[in-house]
């Protein structure tokens, strides 16, 4: 009998980050992760020395802790979590 | 290999070290150059035209402009980008330890560092390979002397038009405007060792 697991489908997430690298550079190397379809960036806000930016990712099985590790290594932050999206897949166990 | 030049790109990418490389590599690569001049031009005004002491006065010329050009810009571009690291720092409220940007400063660094002290480097190693024939016998020394001058005023006209080309502007004007500025030199020696 197989076992129904969450898996996060999608995720938007409120990005800091400095000017370099640019957003469309965060864009590809979020999207390049596995599990991940497509990555939507919007610029919010910037200022002199970061901007800020609305992240929201669509995908079969989106791993936050590896897409908080690709932002953090890009220089930029995570400031909070605004919307998820989570489904029951089915693993055969 | 690929892999490795693409990171290193990025890094230089973030830190914004393109433009001040090409600033090291212009006014350095000058500067070897018309080292060079001055010792070429200084020993035929002397009459004393040995290729064995040109290459040698030109080595050294060369280690002693490559030595104090890399350390010199190393520790000037760290300061630099260390200041603008720990601002961005205070902006994003964050660590960046693991991000892109604490190693970019540094690679950045060594990369100016680096590209100021090859540049005036290549500059007289490429100006002294006449010489380096006329000691092997391959050519008279006369005539080395005259290749190497033609060859450092090409040098000097390439940079020209590759100021040209950035600026936008007409590059042969670029050229021979620094062209001028060598046979200024070259002429300023003459008298100098007339005197």
């Amino acid at each position: 009998m197989g076992r129904l697991n969450p898996v996060v489908k999608r995720l938007v997430l409120d990005v800091l980050k400095p000017h370099e690298p640019p957003i469309y550079e965060l864009a590809a190397k979020l999207a390049s992760l596995h599990g991940i379809d497509s990555v939507h960036v919007t610029l919010a806000e910037i200022d002199q020395s970061t901007e800020s930016v609305k992240v929201a990712i669509d995908g079969s099985d989106i791993e936050i802790d590896r897409v908080k590790h690709c932002v953090e290594g890009l220089g930029a932050v995570v400031h909070s979590v605004d919307e998820v999206s989570v489904a029951k897949r089915m693993s055969l166990k | 290999m690929w892999g490795y030049i693409e990171k290193l790109r990025s890094y230089l990418r973030v830190s914004g070290v393109s433009s001040a490389s090409r600033r090291y590599f212009v006014m350095n690569f000058f500067d070897g150059a018309m080292t060079m001049l001055g010792v070429t031009v200084g020993a035929f005004a002397t009459g004393s035209v040995h290729p064995r002491t040109i290459i040698g006065a030109g080595l050294g010329a060369s280690l002693a402009m490559g030595i104090s050009g890399f350390s010199g810009t190393y520790m000037a571009e760290r300061a630099e980008r260390l200041r603008r690291y720990k601002k961005l720092r205070k902006a994003m409220l964050a660590d960046l330890k693991r991000s892109m940007h604490s190693k970019a400063f540094r690679i950045a660094s060594l990369w100016a560092a680096f590209v100021d002290g090859v540049s005036p480097a290549l500059a007289a190693a490429v100006s002294m390979i006449p010489f380096a024939l006329a000691l092997v016998g391959v050519i008279r020394v006369e005539h080395a002397l005259v290749f190497s001058i033609l060859l450092i005023m090409a040098m000097i006209f390439g940079l020209g038009a590759f100021l040209g080309k950035i600026s936008r502007e007409n590059i042969f004007l670029s050229g021979f405007k620094m062209i001028l500025v060598g046979v200024v030199t070259a002429l300023i020696c003459l008298l100098l060792a007339a005197i």
